[in-house]
């Protein structure tokens, strides 16, 4: 179980004391990726983390590289000011995290901490004080992995602003070259260390253990940085829109708008892997599904597009979760029937999971009941609703909380995923694994406005993610052209309760990018 | 709610004329006699006529539906073992196979010792040849025993690998793969065969008093290697094959192996070379285990009012009989439990939060243990049920591991939402589950490693505390019923099916009795 049940006042787990992350590896090695990443795991648990990052401190404090004298990336004897310059600014690192542990609990200290001596010295400061401290080295003899860090991250960060791409790129391979002379990896048994090797290619460790530090591990040994995209959309209009227990069938606009769905989808997706130079027929597209039926029907036109004549078994796989490979093709479409596009020339390569965590979050005694019908026969409940919509659990119901408890199990395996994902799901799951993935407070996560009809487009990068949504689709069931469906009351919180912050923006195709997390 | 076309009989649940105007009482959406019910049913037949694909999902068909059992096949994992005798080999293995069997992976564990023995007995019954397994058979300059136990593990390991080929997920290799040599050899067989995983958990232990405690369970449940013999000179031979062990014994070190290995069963663990998902979940579990001594109550809530009515789900309030039952628990958890800390785990729901007010520890609530959700069936009765969905009442007699009500939950689903609590009852020491019938099955088939069919028929009576203590070998168990009159909600399995194991299941087993255990790899 993650943190919700030990969520606490202060902020802090009980049971786990105060931990210092101190990440460890040469420039471009991923370490901010690691750190950002893991920051977000744990903020998310509920444990107070702060990410503190020396570069930024220093670009901050100092302004860029151009600002800086010249010996002060590169070894040898260094003038007595860049000495003091130096120092200036662990000092004021190590300021912000005797800061930040007054009041938080975990601590990564992003930074290159190459030497020995070094890293010894900071470790015993903080021991001194009674906080656990973690080496965390992220090593990477992969020479792709390492150009693409620094053409992605490096060089568009403020110390080559107005640099030539290619200039920037040399003359951060020197800087790196002069860190590598010195670099001494950990062999050092003295502290408890954990060592990735190829962003969560292999995993090394010693001497890890607590409750908290095992959970580090296993989210590090389940994450890696290939590029890949996943996209959000919500499911078809079911036949009895407003109840959870009915578990109905689409309704016909709903399968019109699973069709449009499938096609939009196709072309997206092409148009961005052609932008990454691949094939879309090589990279697969694995879609997770709920088990509800609004859901797993919504992605029924992929698997009919996945099998263009055969007609086959179905096929079940991984985990508790249920895999439909192949469907069987039955009658062909009759009268009235919303039309549907014949076979693509070549089959999608898809894969369909069903995932029972992902059903939409229960509306207990709320099932069925309209807003207004809510709040008239439960006008109390309705009150601290309205108050807490995050953690508020009407009778029988699951609150946000709940139901971002359940889903942990598919944060772990969305970290997972190498391949490009669609995720078909409810608006309320949308949200939760949105706000993760953006980092949003969890206060946030029933404001998060998640219009049916929109493709969410996600790219995880280093500092956080790129999100982007795409129009496709207007039609019943579609809040863009309403306010809003008012008997769809348990997929739209967040209409009802007028969100602090617009996480996506609803205007017809495409807008806003965000870049979260930082 | 408008939808294209003319097809759909669209429901509204606004225009309901039967529902009650007067404030605070909610209409009844669903349910025995509910208005939803009817207009519910009239929906799925037209989803069935008018649903927009060109074929209908295989889902569009009766209220609930059974989920077929995943498949894991793309998953071959050996995990071998390595450590002296006597360090917790075979209870890793153990927790390990009973972890991932109720994940539903398909696991079996083949002890190097097990087969030694059978083959012996074997041997002695067929040609009366009686082979004499005292400590110096496992001295390492012993060349004849030696080859021969090399033999044996070989032979063992080809049983694994045959195994997983015909369709087995995780393999546990368990015997003391204690050399280096060993293990190479291993490593060398596995590299042969595609798609074949290796990990190697190593399981230290220096702590005197889990090792002697290892020693005693070997000497005092009779072990045949030491029939016949008097507990001192067993234990005395018993150290000397430790001894024999240590002489050549190398931990693992090797750079290029995946491994990991557990220090005083999970007190301390590292790792190296792991990765992959279903790696990282067992490196995870391994850190979560403890072997401190502890309790684990179960208790399902007092008697409650749907109880006496005989309706299913809801959240109603206790009986009277089943406040008798809150009043008197307190009692008999503290006799029992003495000063020894202890937390106390609810539902969310009213009856078990009412059942354990009088409770004077510290009570947590759980999302994840409220009750199996029946979903349009909730709040009906069995009879109702079959009655309004009489198809469906037979499928759910027919596999309930796998039926999952409309709307609502599975076993199986239950199983997948309480994966995170089993994880945290094993880091946890004294706790009390105040739950639910459905949940309280699960959990109890995890502790006693039960299989799925016989899970959903397990008996939990009410106003009755099972205690169970674990031991290196499974669970002790202890039932305390309070003399509380309360109805009997069990409902058996149609058909005959033999009764579920409730019988302390610490004992060893030494030999595996018969084909059909072999079958099942029952060894522990």
């Amino acid at each position: 179980m993650v943190a919700p049940l030990y969520t606490t006042d202060s902020g802090l787990l009980f049971h786990a004391g105060k931990i210092l992350v101190i990440t460890i590896g040469l420039p471009a090695r991923g370490k901010t990726h690691i750190s950002r990443a893991l920051e977000r795991y744990l903020r998310w648990m509920g444990v107070k983390t702060q990410v503190v990052s020396l570069g930024d401190y220093r670009r901050k404090t100092l302004g860029g590289a151009q600002k800086l004298p010249p010996d002060f990336f590169h070894l040898g004897e260094k003038s007595p000011e860049t000495i003091a310059l130096r120092k200036k600014i662990s000092d004021g690192c190590e300021q912000q995290i005797w800061e930040f542990f007054k009041t938080g609990q975990v601590v990564i200290y992003d930074a290159n901490n190459g030497t020995r001596g070094v890293r010894q010295t900071l470790a015993e400061k903080f021991h001194d004080k009674g906080i656990h401290v973690i080496m965390l080295e992220s090593v990477c003899d992969n020479k792709e992995m390492i150009e693409a860090n620094i053409r992605s991250v490096k060089i568009s960060s403020p110390d080559y602003r107005g640099w030539d791409p290619d200039k920037a790129v040399e003359d951060y391979y020197i800087r790196i070259r002069d860190h590598e002379e010195n670099y001494e990896p950990v062999e050092e048994k003295d502290w408890p260390y954990i060592r990735i090797i190829n962003v969560g290619e292999k995993i090394m460790m010693n001497n890890i253990k607590g409750y908290l530090q095992s959970r580090i591990v296993f989210f590090l040994m389940n994450i890696h940085n290939r590029p890949r995209t996943i996209y959000f959309a919500r499911s078809g209009q079911s036949l009895i829109e407003h109840s959870y227990k009915a578990d109905s069938d689409l309704s016909p606009a709903g399968w019109e708008y699973a069709e449009k769905l499938k096609e939009f989808v196709v072309e997206r997706r092409a148009k961005s892997l052609e932008q990454r130079g691949l094939k879309p027929q090589d990279q697969r597209l694995v879609i997770w599904t709920s088990t509800r039926r609004r859901a797993h029907h919504t992605a029924w036109p992929f698997l009919q597009a996945a099998a263009p004549s055969r007609s086959g078994s179905l096929s079940f796989l991984n985990g508790a979760d249920t895999e439909v490979s192949t469907p069987v093709i039955g009658t062909p479409p009759g009268d009235g029937r919303p039309p549907l596009t014949t076979h693509p020339t070549s089959p999608l390569n898809i894969k369909v999971i069903e995932k029972p965590q992902m059903s939409e979050i229960n509306p207990g005694v709320w099932d069925g009941l309209t807003p207004d019908q809510a709040r008239k026969y439960y006008p109390q409940d309705w009150e601290r609703f309205v108050k807490d919509p995050y953690s508020f659990r009407a009778p029988r119901a699951e609150s946000y909380h709940d139901l971002s408890v359940r889903i942990e199990p598919i944060l772990i395996e969305l970290e997972r995923e190498k391949e490009d994902l669609l995720i078909i799901a409810h608006a309320s799951v949308i949200r939760c694994l949105l706000a993760y993935l953006i980092g949003l407070p969890a206060s946030e996560i029933p404001a998060i406005e998640i219009a049916r009809g929109d493709l969410l487009e996600v790219v995880p990068a280093s500092y956080g993610v790129h999100c982007q949504a795409y129009h496709f689709w207007d039609g019943p069931g579609d809040e863009a052209m309403k306010p809003w469906d008012a008997n769809n009351f348990y997929e739209n919180y967040a209409e009802d309760t007028k969100g602090k912050r617009k996480g996506i923006s609803q205007e017809p195709e495409a807008s806003l990018s965000l870049l979260g997390a930082i | 709610m408008q939808a294209t076309g003319d097809l759909a009989p669209v429901v509204t649940i606004t225009s309901t004329p039967s529902m009650p105007n007067s404030p605070n009482i909610p209409p009844a959406m669903f349910g025995a006699g509910g208005p939803m019910l009817k207009r519910f049913d009239e929906s799925t037949l037209a989803s069935r006529i008018n649903s927009g694909a060109s074929s209908p999902p295989p889902s569009v068909k009766g209220i609930g539906k059974k989920v077929a059992k995943p498949d894991y096949s793309e998953q071959k994992i050996v995990v071998a073992m390595v450590g002296l005798p006597a360090r917790g080999k075979s209870y890793l293995s153990n927790k390990l196979m009973i972890y991932l069997r109720w994940l539903e992976y398909d696991v079996k564990v083949f002890n190097v010792g097990q087969l030694r023995r059978t083959k012996a007995r074997q041997k002695a019954q067929k040609l009366g040849v009686k082979e004499v397994h005292m400590a110096d058979f496992f001295s390492h300059s012993n060349a004849q025993a030696t080859q021969s136990r090399d033999s044996l593990a070989e032979e063992s390991l080809e049983t694994l690998i045959q195994w997983l080929k015909e369709g087995g997920n995780v393999g546990i290799h368990d015997a003391t793969n204690s050399t280096r040599s060993r293990r190479a050899k291993i490593e060398a067989r596995l590299a042969k065969e595609k798609g074949m995983i290796l990990i190697f958990l190593e399981s230290l232990c220096d702590d005197p008093a889990t090792i002697a405690a290892n020693v005693e369970l070997k000497v005092s449940q009779g072990d045949p290697d030491y029939k016949d013999m008097s507990p001192d000179a067993a234990r005395t031979d018993f150290l000397r094959r430790i001894k024999e062990y240590e002489k050549v014994y190398e931990t693992i070190t090797e750079p290029h192996l995946s491994y990991l290995r557990i220090t005083n069963v999970g007190e301390e663990v590292s790792m190296s070379r792991i990765n992959g998902y279903l790696s990282s979940r067992i490196a995870f579990y391994l850190m979560n285990l403890h072997i401190r001594p502890r309790n684990i109550f179960f208790s399902r809530h007092g008697e409650s009012k749907y109880n006496v009515e005989g309706k299913i789900g809801g959240d109603s309030l206790l009986s009277p009989r089943g406040m008798q039952y809150a009043k008197a628990l307190p009692a008999l958890i503290t006799d029992n439990i003495g000063e020894k800390p202890l937390t106390v785990w609810t539902s969310t729901l009213k009856r078990t939060i009412q059942t354990a007010q009088y409770l004077p520890y510290t009570k947590l609530t759980w999302k994840s243990l409220d009750e199996l959700d029946a979903g349009v069936c909730d709040a009906m009765t069995y009879e109702e049920i079959e009655q309004a969905y009489p198809d469906d009442y037979a499928n759910r007699d027919e596999d309930k591991f796998n039926y999952r009500y409309r709307g609502g939950e599975s076993y199986r689903d239950v199983v997948v939402r309480l994966e995170p609590v089993i994880m945290e009852l094993e880091r946890q020491e004294n706790i009390l589950i105040i739950g639910h019938q459905a949940i309280l099955r699960c959990l109890y088939a995890y502790f006693h490693h039960l299989p799925q069919a016989d899970l959903p028929y397990i008996k939990i009576p009410l106003h009755t505390v099972i205690k169970l203590t674990p031991k290196a070998y499974g669970c002790d168990e202890e039932r305390y019923t309070l003399p509380i009159n309360a109805v009997d909600t069990h409902r058996p399995k149609p058909k005959t099916v033999k009764p579920p194991g409730t019988q302390s299941s610490t004992q060893r087993r030494y030999f595996v009795e018969d084909e059909e255990d072999m079958k099942a790899g029952v060894v522990a």
